[in-house]
């Protein structure tokens, strides 16, 4: 069974079709990125995943659930539980340093344990930011340590948005590079972007365009290890 | 670390790192909690302060004789019911029929001190009599003997009574100096005050008390309690109220008080409203924080418990701070307007605290359940 | 342009535009209720106060000086004040402030077992049409509020006439004579003799006790004094006496500079009505009386510090109040402003623009506000002391004052934090 399972999703706001009859699977362990130009409906299928937004057609399976079926208050529950979030715009709380914001995480999924939580900024490397605030971090480590916070409740799936999409190109290789690090400890990753450098890195490319999948390409060259240079 | 731990963590980072804008909130639930606990202080010491003010009306006791006479004893024994810290002052008096230049007038023997104190409104040219010998006339005496401060008057006392067949009716005669000239706007003028002692001296007779005025703080019911506790125990003496003082300051207190406890109920709702939309104001700010601790997994009663804790937190300071600068106003006030300090009241203090972190947490209640409305996807795209 | 943008936001932006509104709306209320509820409670508890009695009294001239030692003896000192002319009191230049008055006789009488008593004669609720064409009802039913009565009740002429065989009796008197309301009691004076019907008995918890209280004209022709009075007891709205006032009374008005006499004869000092008294009624003497009149003085003078002081405090609340939402308000639209600088406002443009808006809204919650600071103020007056409060026209150009001052010390932080405004870091979404 896969581990995401989108079967005739459509979502229709009035007359537009932000998502038409679109069919999709990740397996475990994959990195699939998602592509497309604005209005191609990536943000309505990224909602959707994360469980933010729920379908008007359509099944999603996440491990064998469907969340299209669960309640507003389920679907939190699940989002934090499975899914680990990043942001084009960070957002982190602007007040909590870099270690908080990691431990808020923990705090709403379980315990708060500052150890671990900084054990997840190590692997970032921001273990020296720690007790800085995002106003004293570049982007680059902002968007780290919203890595971190992602990463820090083991999610079945990282759901990244844009993750690259306010970063320099030094941040972005970064970042990219942390990709790789994750895919290859075994984690999902889906990543939605319209910077083709960074959707052409994963394993695998599903292109939308006007609310339905337009291309799916298998990355041939991915191998696993090889880092973006 | 513990949730708890956790809990309070993010409050105070809260609290500390957005200082300018939790100032402001704080601020106005200070201020709220200043005239909550300033209004209330003033309201509850009024009617002690205003009180006093009303003395200024005079007695508003006075002891007559049960039977036929009574003596300075027996005065002494009837203060002696009325508690000391609520006993202004009281004056005994003997009224005798002296002469003048051969006309008829009232010589009234009294304490001067004690006069003083049961009588402020009177208003005297010179000095009160002070040492035996001295003596102070009323405006009218003066002015149709042609008296002024410093002259010399002579009185003079024909003995009744003790009369006998056979003897001389022999008249007493002393001369005093006069200190003062009382205006009073009443029958006051028409008399002349002198010590008892003097006035004993002169009448060659210890002699008895016609009227024994007391001035007593504490309201028409402190009034009632006392006279009803001398003419029981006292059998000599024979209390009243003086209607006219004590009904009219009952009146004009109730009145007086009723006024600062509308103002104050108007103020702090008034106040309460403003915390209420400075609150507004301060979650409508966060909603982006709110959608972001929605979409990394918080279920909306976590998010409300922290953000009434922020509240709560903030209207427990803002109590602390209210109280104290509460206080300070009242004190304030009570020095400027009555010179004398108030009395502090320590269970306004954990009143005033409650009040305020009931209603900071009151009116931040309603915009944070509203903000946990937000679809976080719509928060954080962007706007 | 300009003003297109600004109803731009005052339309599309009503919500929070309504927000600042309300809150300025409150804060122009409180201080339009407290200001005039402070301007008017001098004559609010000057009127509660007027429960104390008489603060003027008026004595024949020549009986002023020694009219109670002649008493003492049981004589009638011989001079009088003229019946007819009480009437004139009403219309001295401070008519106005004269809420109430009554003349007084007193005549010593007899009962039937010998013992003597004093009959007082006066007016109860004697019912005046004024030149003026205003009415009043004044006599001892309102000059004596405190007395208590214990039986029966209050006299009252309009039903029984000036001059009916009718009487109020004083409880001590009562309980030596055994009276009883509804009882006849007859009564001989120097003059005449009468048959009362006692109407009521009152405790006045004074002197006044043991008197009997019986019409003017009744208590008259018991002396046979028709048309004589003894002396009048007038209740006035008085100002507390200055320095000025205080040299008035000491060295007469003739001390006075032509200036300071017309001050001093307009306004209503206690020496003053007084003064006005002794013009209008032929050979009397006009004095206040201490005990209520500096009193009074007293306690007018602490109230209005009170509310003064209460009413500073509830200014620098809605003062502050206003501040924090308008500092607030402005700031949550930096991303809008960031944008318009952006695309190349002028810091003086964009000033100008939010300053504008917040005016305009400000304008429109003053006004609701002060009409609701009104409603207010009545709400105190109407509870509190049971009659409206007048509006002071100074409250009007007070609060506007109050308002524009404290929305403009309101927008200036958030004014200066706009201008500091880099657009790159707004429109970056920091």
């Amino acid at each position: 069974m896969s581990l995401l399972e989108l079967k005739n999703v459509s979502k229709i706001y009035g007359e537009l079709h932000a998502l038409d009859n679109v069919n999709l699977k990740v397996e475990k362990g994959e990195w699939v990125s998602i592509m497309g130009p604005s209005g191609s409906g990536k943000s309505t299928m990224m909602n959707i995943i994360g469980c933010m937004d729920k379908p008007t057609k359509g099944e999603v399976l996440l491990d064998g659930v469907d969340i299209a079926k669960e309640s507003k208050k389920n679907l939190t529950t699940i989002r934090r539980d499975k899914i680990g979030l990043i942001f084009q715009q960070f957002h982190l709380v602007n007040y909590l340093t870099a270690l908080e914001n990691v431990m808020l995480a923990q705090y709403y999924h379980s315990m708060p344990d500052e150890k671990e939580a900084l054990e997840a900024l190590e692997r970032v490397g921001l273990k020296d930011r720690a007790k800085h605030l995002p106003s004293q971090l570049s982007g680059g480590e902002q968007q780290r340590v919203c890595v971190a916070r992602a990463l820090i409740n083991y999610p079945e799936i990282v759901l990244a948005d844009e993750p690259t999409g306010n970063l320099d190109e030094a941040n972005e290789e970064i970042v990219v590079d942390l990709f790789h690090k994750l895919h290859d400890e075994g984690t999902t990753l889906i990543v939605v972007t319209h910077d083709p450098e960074v959707a052409e890195v994963a394993q695998r490319m599903v292109v939308l365009r006007s609310g339905k999948i337009a291309k799916e390409k298998v990355n041939d060259h991915f191998t696993g290890k090889i880092r973006f240079e | 670390m513990s949730k708890r731990k956790m809990f309070f963590r993010m409050i105070v980072a809260s609290l500390l790192r957005r200082r300018s804008r939790m100032l402001v909130a704080l601020l106005s639930i200070a201020i709220g909690a200043t005239i909550l606990s300033g209004l209330v202080t003033i309201y509850y010491d009024v009617p002690r302060q205003m009180g006093a003010e009303f003395r200024n009306y005079g007695a508003n006791m006075i002891l007559t004789a049960a039977d036929e006479a009574f003596t300075q004893e027996d005065a002494a024994q009837g203060i002696g019911r009325i508690a000391k810290s609520d006993l202004v002052g009281y004056a005994p008096y003997r009224y005798e029929n002296v002469r003048v230049h051969e006309s008829p007038i009232v010589v009234a023997g009294t304490d001067p001190e004690g006069a003083k104190k049961t009588s402020p409104y009177w208003n005297v040219d010179g000095e009160w009599p002070a040492a035996s010998g001295e003596v102070m006339v009323g405006a009218n005496v003066a002015e149709s003997f042609r008296l002024s401060v410093g002259s010399t008057l002579t009185v003079s006392y024909t003995p009744e009574g003790k009369v006998q067949k056979g003897e001389a009716l022999e008249d007493l005669t002393a001369d005093y100096k006069i200190t003062g000239i009382v205006e009073t706007g009443g029958s006051e003028e028409d008399y002349i005050y002198m010590s008892l002692d003097d006035l004993a001296a002169l009448t060659k007779e210890q002699g008895t008390l016609d009227v024994c005025e007391v001035s007593v703080s504490g309201g028409a019911d402190a009034v009632k309690k006392y006279v009803d506790q001398i003419n029981s125990s006292v059998d000599t003496v024979r209390a009243r109220v003086v209607k006219r003082v004590t009904a009219s300051e009952a009146t004009v207190l109730t009145k007086l008080q009723a006024l600062v406890l509308l103002v104050t109920v108007v103020v702090l709702a008034l106040t309460m409203i403003c915390v209420a939309t400075t609150m507004t104001a301060v979650v409508a700010e966060r909603r982006r924080e709110i959608g972001l601790r929605k979409a990394i997994g918080a279920p909306d009663s976590s998010i409300i418990k922290e953000f009434m804790g922020e509240s709560m937190m903030l209207g427990l300071l803002g109590g602390i701070l209210g109280s104290v600068l509460g206080f300070i106003f009242a004190q304030e006030v009570s020095t400027r307007v009555f010179s004398s300090s108030i009395r502090f009241r320590p269970l306004l203090v954990p009143v005033t605290i409650l009040v305020s972190i009931a209603v900071t947490a009151a009116s931040s209640l309603m915009p944070i359940r509203s903000a946990t409305d937000v679809d976080p996807a719509l928060v954080l795209k962007g706007e | 342009m300009f003003l297109r943008m600004i109803r731009g936001t005052l339309f599309r932006q009503w919500k929070k535009m309504l927000m600042i509104a309300f809150t300025i709306a409150l804060g122009a209320s409180l201080a339009t209720a407290m200001l005039s509820v402070m301007l008017d409670v001098g004559d609010k508890v000057n009127q509660e106060l007027k429960t104390y009695g008489a603060n003027i009294t008026v004595v024949p001239k020549s009986a002023s000086v020694l009219n109670n030692l002649y008493d003492m003896e049981g004589d009638s000192s011989g001079a009088y004040l003229r019946e007819d002319e009480l009437g004139k009191i009403k219309t001295i230049f401070w008519a106005f402030n004269i809420v109430d008055y009554a003349p007084f006789v007193n005549v010593k009488s007899e009962l039937d077992d010998g013992s003597k008593v004093t009959v007082v004669g006066s007016w109860f609720n004697h019912h005046m049409d004024l030149p003026t064409g205003e009415a009043l009802d004044a006599g001892v039913a309102s000059m004596r509020s405190w007395w208590e009565i214990k039986e029966g009740e209050w006299l009252d002429e309009s039903k029984t006439g000036e001059d009916a065989d009718a009487a109020m009796v004083g409880t001590v008197l009562a309980e030596q004579q055994g009276l009883h309301a509804g009882d006849t009691l007859h009564v001989k004076g120097e003059a005449g003799e009468r048959s009362l019907k006692i109407v009521g008995i009152y405790d006045a918890g004074s002197d006044e006790d043991e008197q009997i209280y019986a019409p003017l004209n009744t208590a008259q022709a018991l002396a046979g004094i028709d048309g004589c009075v003894d002396s009048i007891e007038v209740s006035a709205l008085t100002t507390p006496e200055n320095e000025l006032a205080e040299r008035a009374r000491r060295d007469g008005p003739s001390s006075l500079t032509v200036a300071q006499y017309e001050k001093w004869y307009c306004t209503a000092y206690a020496s003053s009505i007084c003064w006005q008294i002794q013009e209008a009624i032929t050979d009397c003497v006009a004095s206040p009386v201490r005990q209520v009149a500096d009193s009074e003085g007293a306690i007018l003078e602490k109230t209005q510090l009170l509310m003064i002081l209460i009413t500073i405090l509830s200014l620098i609340g809605a003062a502050l109040g206003i501040c924090n939402l308008v500092t607030a308000s402005v700031m949550e639209r930096s991303s809008e402003i960031g944008l318009m600088k952006a695309i190349g406002a002028q810091n003086g443009a964009v000033s100008l623009l939010v300053l504008t808006e917040i005016f305009i809204t400000a304008i429109f919650g003053g006004v609701i506000g002060f009409f609701a600071g009104w409603g207010f103020a009545q709400i105190i007056g109407h509870t509190v002391f049971g009659s409206a409060i007048t509006m002071r026209g100074m409250v009007i150009p007070i609060v506007a004052v109050l308002v524009v001052l404290v929305t403009l010390i309101g927008s200036i932080p958030a004014i200066r934090m706009l201008l500091r405004l880099r657009p790159a870091e707004v429109l970056h979404g920091r």
